[in-house]
Parts: structure tokens; sequence; C-alpha cells
């Protein structure tokens, strides 16, 4: 059970930050709180008394969501569910539909935030590895001597491990930004115990640019999660890849080559194996959604489906 | 504790209440708005009984701080049949029976009105999809994905609403007819009340304490801080029964609270009833139970061995119950066979997961009469036990069974009923307990995981010539229902098979684990487990169809049981034809196939999961866009 004396609902970083300074050390930031309520439970963390509860969900800034000049902003308080609903940022950001659509269910969609499944940084989180494929960057804010003093850094490198992130104990995550790819064809795959409210383990993020005729790979962007402590890009394959005639046997191939990824405590041969299948299966996803030539797959891609 | 200033629209009323801080938005609707439609399965976002719309919104209320419903529009399961008609989708639920025990059905019907408001027109698929929250543990989602289907295409026009009303051909006959299920309304509507849902005036809120170790004795148990709480009204331990302490199915080896020593973890202590739940949640942590810890053990053969702890006194071996069936000379049918196959099976602990924690309510009527309802399963030699173990006469023992919501045979057991009893009687007040999810994994009974070693000798041409089989079952920390599923077990574990040569155990052992208990096929399920895939292994083996080899073993019209239960007539043969029709089996060795596996991919066979039937526009979206064109 989680119990608070104060639940502060901050309209602006100021107030919040004013509600941070009056319960220094003694407060928790929630957003959604969908990660927070089922942590204070029998068997987690079970009854916990936080003194202060800030919500900065409202926050205009945390909020705002942009598509400009080639960079796609978002804010850290915006639901998982606007990756399905907000249209410039579907455009934006193909592969990302695909991942909230398995994000655990359309109801904890339309509360849980962006910035919550970064900050949570579970080595299973769904949204994270799909921004790293963006080349995401974190946008931070804290107040220092009465000046609200901002910094960036790259998500990548922003989660440090499970559970652990580069957030200092007075900053906010105030939203990301990352690379709009219109014109990609995106996929995430993904593989738990049932279809909703499961945690990956094993997903993946794909994001393929084709040439016009649909034939050479003009880049590829593969992210995983799940198999390791932090979500990462799979760059020898993104490698072997970018600039390479589109073919099955290509996909094969790169599917095929030698990864040193899985670092679970638990079913590293399956999640071998899944990662294989994901590969071959996500990369042809992404390759016709970015508008393959159909000759490309001589109907193999069945095989994929 | 500083209050909040709560103002919303909850079903079309503005509602101004002080609440606490802490309270998530179920709470509010629940506890202090007393909208008891919406209910708590789990309060961790996974089940979805608690779904509401929020600003037209539907999300889960018990992952919802009530502060951020300040100044919301917030509808609940009791929004959709306002004026008493039951919407169009509560209609079509009633019609398809898509409520069984109904715990789930409010959340449901919310999650369904979901999905066709977002999409009209949605397919099965993305109705599946959207409702991909909602978790049912009775009707398996097919009678619930036709309800909607049904709603949907009487929204479109598709279907007259006629199709919602009773065929009424059957001249007061039900059997073959398709009848409405009577208590469906009050399910769909949210208007049934299960025991968590009861307020009765003047109500005490029980909590639990219970043992962190598996096996330790107790040395003292000092609930005086506890007592002197204020708000606190009463607390009891073992020392507080006044009777002959001791339940279970068949033998009563248990104590409404543990005396003497514990024997799992999660066994109850102690309760404390008091004017709310946090008071009570404090209380439990005020009492000081010390105890001397004893070496514990785990696993059933471990348990049987010499040396072992015990765990009861009366029964120094562990064993709960050993049944021994022997039929014919097994020796001498494994000298008669050509093949001899010996194998073990082991089947694990399996939680019954109904939607509804325990719950139930107690109070002392006008006439001394101590009542009791709850969601169980036994309720008349739960109220002769309870009379023995409270010391008063069998009159002035009441037992109510409130809606169930689930039980598979996991309420059985009169595993809290006692301590509500005796809580009711102490306080002279009302009381009442809801289990929380996780203290309903934690502390009741399981399916027995079971150990099986199975020696069986069988012919070339496929006849059992004889069988030896042990099921060692791990009954955990007390009896309950271990008894009768070893019974059940050896009467059902060699299958529906004629076998001249037998010989059978069945073992319930005690251990420190959670008890096990009654789970549906009562000891079947783990016996024929072993049974049914050791005949795959003969067929394999053999080069015989395994569908074959059932049916030159099974029993027939007239035969006997190895329990020497005469059989008037057998219908294995029908079940064995329309399995092997209806899974589209090819004739054949079981480890060999075909080319082509003509066995999938056929109507009837479903698909693996994928997602985002949403992104794609479905037949009867097309379908409608035409006609608005038209």
């Amino acid at each position: 059970m989680l119990l608070c004396d104060h639940y502060i609902t901050a309209r602006s970083l100021d107030e919040a930050f004013d509600a941070m300074a009056a319960h220094a050390g003694n407060y928790r930031l929630v957003a959604g709180a969908t990660d927070t309520l089922p942590w204070a439970r029998e068997g987690r963390a079970g009854d916990v008394h936080v003194p202060a509860l800030i919500d900065i969900s409202t926050i205009a800034e945390l909020n705002r969501r942009e598509v400009a000049d080639g960079r796609a902003h978002i804010g850290a308080a915006t639901p998982i569910q606007r990756f399905l609903d907000d249209a410039a940022l579907t455009h934006a950001m193909p592969a990302a539909p695909h991942c909230a659509v398995w994000f655990a269910d359309d109801q904890i969609r339309a509360l849980a935030t962006v910035g919550g499944n970064i900050v949570n940084a579970s080595p299973a989180a769904d949204v994270t590895p799909c921004l790293i494929a963006h080349d995401a960057v974190v946008e931070l804010a804290a107040r220092r001597d009465g000046r609200i003093v901002r910094r960036t850094e790259k998500l990548a490198s922003f989660i440090r491990g499970p559970g652990k992130t580069g957030l200092a104990a007075d900053e906010i995550l105030i939203g990301v930004t990352c690379d709009a790819l219109a014109g990609y064809g995106g996929t995430f795959e993904k593989v738990g115990h049932r279809r909703s409210l499961v945690i990956s383990v094993v997903c993946l993020t794909v994001l393929m640019k084709l040439d016009a005729a649909g034939r050479v790979i003009e880049d590829v962007r593969l992210a995983i999660a799940g198999v390791r402590p932090i979500p990462c890009r799979i760059d020898a394959v993104e490698t072997a890849l970018r600039g390479a005639h589109l073919s099955m046997a290509a996909i094969e191939a790169a599917a095929a080559m030698p990864l040193d990824l899985v670092q679970s405590r638990s079913r590293q041969d399956y999640r071998r194996d899944v990662t294989r299948g994901f590969l071959a299966r996500g990369l042809v996803a992404a390759a016709k959604r970015a508008g393959a030539d159909p000759q490309v797959f001589e109907n193999r891609e069945a095989a994929y489906a | 504790m500083p209050d909040l200033h709560l103002q919303a629209t909850v079903n079309g009323r503005k509602v101004s209440r002080m609440v606490q801080p802490h309270q998530r938005l179920l709470d509010v609707l629940r506890d202090d708005l007393n909208l008891t439609g919406n209910k708590e399965g789990c309060g961790a976002g996974e089940c979805g009984t608690c779904s509401v719309f929020v600003n037209g919104v539907l999300m889960k209320s018990c992952l919802m701080p009530a502060a951020k419903a300040q100044g919301a529009t917030v509808e609940t399961i009791e929004s959709l049949a306002k004026t008493g008609e039951l919407s169009v989708l509560q209609k079509a639920f009633h019609k398809a029976g898509a409520s069984q025990c109904g715990y789930c059905i409010p959340g449901m019907v919310m999650a369904a009105t979901a999905a066709l408001r977002a999409n009209p027109f949605a397919d099965r698929e993305e109705i599946k999809e959207r409702l991909g929250g909602n978790i049912c543990r009775c009707t398996g989602y097919q009678k619930i994905f036709d309800a909607v289907e049904m709603a949907r295409d009487v929204n479109n026009g598709a279907l007259s609403m006629a199709a919602f009303e009773e065929i009424n051909d059957g001249e007061g006959k039900y059997i073959g007819r398709n009848i409405r299920r009577i208590d469906a309304p009050s399910k769909v509507s949210g208007a049934l009340r299960y025991a968590g849902d009861m307020v009765l005036p003047g109500m005490l809120h029980v909590q639990v304490l219970r043992s962190p170790h598996p096996h330790a004795r107790i040395v003292s148990i000092d609930t005086s801080e506890a007592e002197a709480m204020e708000g606190v009204e009463g607390v009891i331990s073992c020392a507080d029964v006044p009777g002959e302490d001791g339940f279970g199915v068949f033998v009563h080896d248990q104590p409404i609270m543990a005396r003497g020593k514990v024997r799992y973890v999660g066994e109850a202590i102690a309760a404390v009833a008091a004017e709310d739940l946090l008071t009570a949640r404090k209380a439990l942590a005020a009492i000081k139970t010390v105890y001397d810890i004893l070496p514990a053990v785990f696993d059933a053969e471990e348990a049987l061995r010499p040396g072992a702890p015990v765990i009861h006194d009366y029964a120094p071996d562990n064993i709960t119950t050993h049944i021994p069936i022997r039929v014919g000379d097994v020796e001498k049918g494994f000298a008669e066979a050509d093949l001899v196959i010996e194998e073990h099976y082991t089947t694990q602990a399996i939680e019954h997961a109904y939607l509804e924690p325990e719950a139930g309510v107690a109070y002392v009527d006008h006439d001394g009469v101590v009542t009791i309802h709850s969601p169980d399963q036994n309720i008349t030699h739960h109220r002769h036990m309870l009379s023995k173990i409270i010391a008063k006469p069998i009159s002035k023992v009441r037992f109510i069974m409130s809606p169930v919501g689930g039980g598979f045979g996991g309420k059985e057991d009169m595993i809290y009923q006692g301590m509500l009893a005796l809580l009711a009687m102490k306080t002279r007040r009302p009381v009442r307990l809801v289990f929380t999810r996780e203290e309903s994994i934690a502390t009741t009974a399981k399916r027995h995981p079971s150990k099986t070693t199975l020696r069986m000798g069988m012919t070339r041409g496929g006849r059992i010539t004889a069988v030896s089989f042990k099921m060692v079952s791990d009954g955990g920390a007390y009896g309950l229902s271990t008894e009768g599923v070893m019974r059940k077990a050896a009467i059902l574990g060699a299958g529906p098979y004629d076998i001249p040569n037998l010989r059978m155990d069945t073992i319930g052992v005690y251990t420190n684990n959670t008890p096990s208990g009654a789970f549906r096929s009562f000891g079947a399920l783990q016996s024929q487990f072993a049974t049914e895939s050791h005949l795959d292994l003969f067929a394999e083996r053999l080069g015989l169809d395994p569908f074959e080899i059932r049916r030159i073993n099974m029993m027939r019209d007239g035969g006997r049981t190895h329990t020497k239960q005469a059989l008037k007539s057998v219908s294995l043969a029908r079940v064995l034809d329309a399995a092997e029709r209806g899974c589209g089996w090819e004739p054949g060795v079981p480890n060999e196939r075909g080319a082509t596996r003509s066995d999938l991919g056929r109507a009837g066979v479903r698909p693996a999961v994928t997602l985002g039937a949403r992104f794609g526009e479905t037949a009867a979206q097309k379908a409608g866009k035409q006609e608005a064109a038209e």
C-alpha cells in the first residue's frame, strides 16, 4: 500500500521545484504512477510511506510534442498512447505504433508516460529501445541557486543499468528529442508470456530506409531490449546492411551473424534463437513498409510473416 | 493526515469529498461513494475489474491516484444502466452467456464499451486486442467476444434487438435449450454484491498477521500494544478460541490461527479488527511474536525419509494419506509383456487465480447467531466445524454463501471464516476481511504438486498387461482436501482402461509448503498426465496409433474398474471418435508425420497471437464506410 501525507499536483516546473525543495529528501515524483502503485505492494516494497508525492504529469512543458527540422520532441509526460493516435508522431516514428500496441494494454497506455518508461530503466523497457533507435537525447532540468539549469544527455548512455539512470537527485526529466525518420519502414517485435500486460523476454525495434527503387538499404537501425541490463543498438548488423542491396539472402545472412548480445540471467539460448528470428522477420517487415521492390523477396518472405 | 478535497463528476452527479491523499480512484469510488460495481481483483493493474472511464478514456482505477481525478468526469459500470434498462452491450453479455462468476464482468463490459466507442466496426481480432487488459478466469473469453460482436452488429443495424430475446420454446424445459442465465443482469450491471462489496453499519476492518517462517515454534505472541491502540477494537490469537480448535475437509489438523507452531509461510498468527484498514495494518506491526526457528522440509520425497522434520506430531512419518489398490498379479503381468516402460512424471503447484480474492463479513445477530457471509464452497461442513470450534450449538452458527467470484475448489477450505466469527464475537460488531491478491496467492490452497513413477507393460499388439503406479504428492502444511485428492488420483489415475494387473499407491505428504487442496479434477489431472503420456510413449515405441492404443485398452459397457465399480455404459469410444475428428488427427504413429500438416490452419484452429489488428481496415469498417457514402 502506498501511503503519503501530501499529493501535490505541480502546474509548472517552478511549482514542482518548489515542492521538491519544501519536501527535500521526502518526496517521490510521479507521472502516470502505473509502476509506482504496484511497486508499493506485498512481495515488492510492501507498505511504503512517502511523505510527499509530486505529480508532474500536467506540467505543460512535459506535455509538449513537436516535429520540426528533422527532429521530434516528446515531452516526458506524454502518455504512451500518443504513439498510436498522434499522426505527426507516428509519421516521424514509424516503429513507435508497433511498439505501443504491444505496451501493457489500452488502459495503462493512457496513463503511463514516455518519461516514466525511461527513468524506470527496466532492462525490458519497450519504449526506450525504440527511442534509442532514433538516437534520442534526454533533456533534464534542475533548479540550482534559484535558476533553472538544463542539460542534455544521450539516452543510450543515460540508462546506466537496471533501475539506474544519470538523473541527478534534483533533476526532472523534461523530455526527449530524437531523429524524425519519416519515410522509414518501422516495426517492433516482442515476445512474452501472453499478448497484453506482458514484460518483454525479447523486444526488437527495426527501422529501415530504402532508395527510391526500393532495392538499396540506405539506412537501418536496430535496437534490442529484454536480453541484457541496458537496451542497445545492434551496430554490427546495422553496419553490415547499411548500403547493401536488399535481398532475402542479405537479410538471412544479417540475422545469422554471430552476436554477443544476450546477458540475461535465464533462458539465454532461447533468447538467442528469438533474436535471430526477430531480426529476419523484423527486417522483412520494415523493408516492406519502407517500399521494398516486391520482386526482391520472390514470395520467400512468407516464411517470416 | 492532511486531507485532499476532491471534486469531480461521477456518473453525472457532482461529487465533493474530503479524501485521504494516498487513496486511489478505486478506493474513493468503492469506499467513499459506495459504487461497488467495479471490483478490485489485483490492485496492480493486471486484471481490469476496476476499469472506469475518466474524461471518456478507460483507465484502471487501481492504478490511478484519486488526486488525478480532480475536476474529471468519471463513469463507472453503474452509469451504463442508470435508468434500469441494460445497455446494448449488457444485453448482449446477458444473451451470449458471457458472464459466469461475474467478477470480471463489470470491467469487461466497460472495456467492451470502450472498444466499440473507439471503433464501432471492430472485428473479432481487434476486439480481442482492445480487451487485452481485462482478465476472465471462467469463460475462456469466447462468449465474451461473441457478446461484443453481437452488440456491435445490433449497434450497426446488422442485427435486430430481437436477437437479445430469450428463445422461449421449451415450455418449462431447460436441458438442451438456449436459456439466458437468470443471474446475468445483476452481474453485467454491477448490481450484484460480493462479500467484499458488503458494508454494514458500524463495520470493522480485519487484517491478519501471518507467519514469515515456514516452520517455527511460537515462543510468545504479545498483542498488548496493538490492543491499546486507538481505533483497534479487537485482537485475537489461538488463545481466543473457546472450543475444540481444528478444521479440514478430512482431518481437522489446522487451527483457526497457529497454535504452538507455524508450519508454512503465510499461516495466520493473529487478527485485528479496527475502525479502518490503515489502523488495522498499523496494529499488525505492533504485535510482537517471538519464534524459535525449526528445520523445515519443502520436498515431499525428502519429507518421507527417516529423520526428516516432523510437521504434525500425530503423523511422525509425515504421511497424510496413503491409498493402496491391488488388482491381479503385477509381476506375472510384467512377465507377459513384450515391452515394459518406466518413467517419472512431475507436476507443479498451481494457483486457482479466481478473480475474486477471498473476502467475508461476519456479525452476531439479535438472537446471538454468529453469521458469516463469504464465497464459501462448503458452507454446511464449515458450519458444523465452526460450531465445535467456537463452542456454540449448531443453531447459533449460520453460514451464508455470498456470490462466488470464481472458486475452482480454492474456496472449499475454512481458512478465514473462523477468525471473522471470533472477532465478531469479541467486538460485538460486524467485521469484514478482504484479502489482497498477494495474500490470496501466498496463503490459500494450491493444486498438489506431484511426482509419479509409472511402470507399464504391454504386448506388441498394444494390450496393457500390468501397471505399477506410485504418486507422491506434496500436501503442504495441512491436510485440507489431500485425502480426497489422493483417493480420486487412485480411482482415476490409471485412466478409463481395462488393466488386468495393477499396483497403485497414491501418497499425500506433509511438508512446510503452502497447503495443497481441492482444484477442479481433484487429483485426476496429475495422475492421468502420467498415464496418458505413457500411452503415447508406447504408441511411439510399438509403432501404433495413439487413438488405437486407447481403443484397444478402453473400458467397455459392462466393464469393471480396478475399484470394482461395475460400468453399465461407457462413452469412451464416442469421446475418442469425437476427439480424433475434432483435432484433425492424421492416423499413424505420433512421432512421424507426412510432408504437410493437415491438422493446422483449419477452421477452428487458432493462429499464433499477433497484434496490430487496429492498424488494418476491417471488412466491417469498409462496409460501414461504404454505407455512409451511399
